[in-house]
């Protein structure tokens, strides 16, 4: 435990002791924040639209039921930062692995008193709190605005476990193409390949069986954080996001074990 | 917790460990990297391997680290298998490497204090063994500075002192002392030179000197196989063996 907590240590500083984590970071703020007052921007012309019907002799109550800050604002800006989250997630997870065996720092991490599963689970966690700060960053903005309205609290904290499910599931898909990758660059770029394809499986369908387009389908993330946008949390999306970190983790494990033997 | 020296010698007896290689082999593909490798390494004795570029030294001691697996034969530390129970060799195990593997971005205090943690050191006891360590190898100027900015043979202090900071049995060196100027190397070869008797020192070396002033056996190896083994007078002999260098190949 002590290792662990060690390892997780040393991952975050060297994390924060380069510009990327910070420049994540401010991507993730700056893009959240551009999207939401995008979203408002548009919010408020609908309403200024519904308002001036009223004025024109619609009666009042006619705006609709759907014309509300979480379906507008909110729920839009969410299903954006999975995207975001998908081309950002793999430049922070490229260096985990991939670094550490360019530069000969993984010969020393792996001779030492840590086993490579405990390795595995330290450069896993670290990674995590990282993107679980990411999302604290992209949630400011909602945040405030929830606080200040009253609105959507319980529905947002339920779009947000799904977003880190999925950043979680993200991050452990990055970290186990690190442990396989020759260089930062490959593990980045096979990182994309499988996140891109997981994300959506929707495309394949017209090619498929309905059966396998749906099995394909339940497979996706687009479809697995569906339901969390919807604000329901189903077992089986909960389960999904965890098998994808389980397989992941084994996977990179598998990763550290083939290098010994080559 | 780590298994310091003195906790090692309570436990067997000797203040090293001892390292034995049986019919140790590795193969890279075709190449054939260690060649049935037969060898033993007493606790407390120096043992200084030299050979060409690609003879099999780092090979040799990355199956000795469990870093690689072998291909046939096995090698054993305290009678511990490296690749079936690394827990029991890492914890005797230090590791002094070039100075190209540290990390360039933690500062030398936090490495250090990183280097103990995954050893299992915590709370004063590591923080004890890091100013412990930090006094020892006259660290306490660049404490606080990054490794990224330190010299190299300043760097290769840090390196040493994380190799020592849980006091294993068994430290290996590889080239320790490569790139360093005159007095660097002077420095490094007097902080080994304290070791003997005291742990288990396997260095891997090109420089010729070192092997005679540091070591009590010498192995040389040529494409995977030990050429020669003995004191170094019995080896090496006066001068400049350059033929043990020579025609040598294989794989890194």
């Amino acid at each position: 435990m002590t290792g662990l907590r060690a390892l997780v240590r040393k991952e975050l500083a060297v994390l924060f002791g380069a510009p990327m984590a910070y420049l994540t970071l401010a991507f993730v703020a700056l893009v959240t924040a551009l999207l939401f007052f995008d979203h408002l921007r548009v919010y408020n012309q609908i309403l200024f639209v519904y308002t001036s019907n009223q004025t024109g002799g619609f009666e009042l109550g006619t705006v609709p039921e759907r014309v509300n800050l979480q379906d507008q604002v909110f729920l839009p800006l969410m299903e954006q930062l999975t995207v975001t989250l998908i081309g950002i997630i793999p430049l922070v997870t490229m260096r985990f692995f991939a670094e550490e065996r360019a530069r000969g720092t993984d010969e020393w991490l792996l001779t030492s008193r840590l086993s490579p599963g405990a390795i595995v689970a330290g450069k896993f966690l670290a990674c995590f709190l990282f993107v679980a700060l990411l999302l604290a960053v992209s949630l400011v903005y909602p945040a405030t605005s929830i606080l200040r309205s009253g609105l959507g609290g319980p529905h947002l904290a339920v779009v947000y476990a799904g977003l880190l499910g999925l950043g979680l599931a993200l991050a452990a898909i990055g970290l186990a193409c690190s442990a396989f990758a020759s260089s930062q660059l490959m593990a980045a770029v096979s990182a994309y390949a499988v996140a891109f394809l997981f994300y959506d499986f929707g495309w394949m369908s017209p090619f498929v069986s309905d059966a396998t387009g749906r099995f394909l389908a339940a497979l996706s993330f687009h479809e697995r954080f569906a339901g969390f946008a919807e604000g329901v949390v189903a077992a089986a999306d909960v389960a999904y996001f965890a098998g994808v970190v389980a397989v992941s983790a084994a996977a990179a494990r598998l990763g550290l074990d083939l290098a010994r033997v080559r | 917790m780590a298994s310091g020296v003195a906790e090692h010698e309570r436990r067997t007896g000797n203040s090293g460990a001892r390292v034995e290689a049986r019919g140790l082999t590795r193969r890279f593909g075709p190449t054939l990297a260690l060649d049935d490798l037969t060898l033993a390494i007493e606790p407390g004795e120096t043992f200084a391997l030299l050979g060409a570029n690609g003879a099999g030294k780092t090979t040799f001691i990355r199956l000795v680290t469990g870093f690689l697996v072998p291909s046939a034969g096995e090698v054993r530390v305290d009678g511990h298998s490296p690749t079936r129970e690394p827990a029991a060799v890492h914890g005797r195990l230090g590791y002094v490497m070039e100075t190209t593997r540290l990390h360039p971005e933690l500062r030398v205090r936090g490495f250090l204090r990183f280097a103990g943690g995954v050893h299992g050191m915590r709370g004063r006891t590591l923080e004890r063994a890091v100013d412990a360590a930090i006094e020892r190898f006259a660290l306490g100027p660049v404490a606080e500075r990054l490794i990224g900015n330190l010299s190299k043979g300043t760097a290769q202090r840090v390196s040493l002192a994380q190799a020592f900071l849980h006091d294993p049995p068994l430290l290996i060196a590889d080239e320790p002392t490569s790139g360093l100027d005159p007095a660097q190397q002077a420095d490094v070869r007097e902080v080994l030179r304290g070791l003997r008797g005291q742990r288990t020192l396997i260095l891997c070396t090109h420089q010729l000197e070192e092997a005679r002033t540091l070591a009590s056996r010498v192995g040389v190896l040529r494409r995977g196989r030990l050429e020669a083994l003995g004191t170094p007078e019995d080896v090496l002999g006066e001068g400049e063996p350059l033929h043990l260098f020579r025609a040598a190949g294989g794989a890194p």
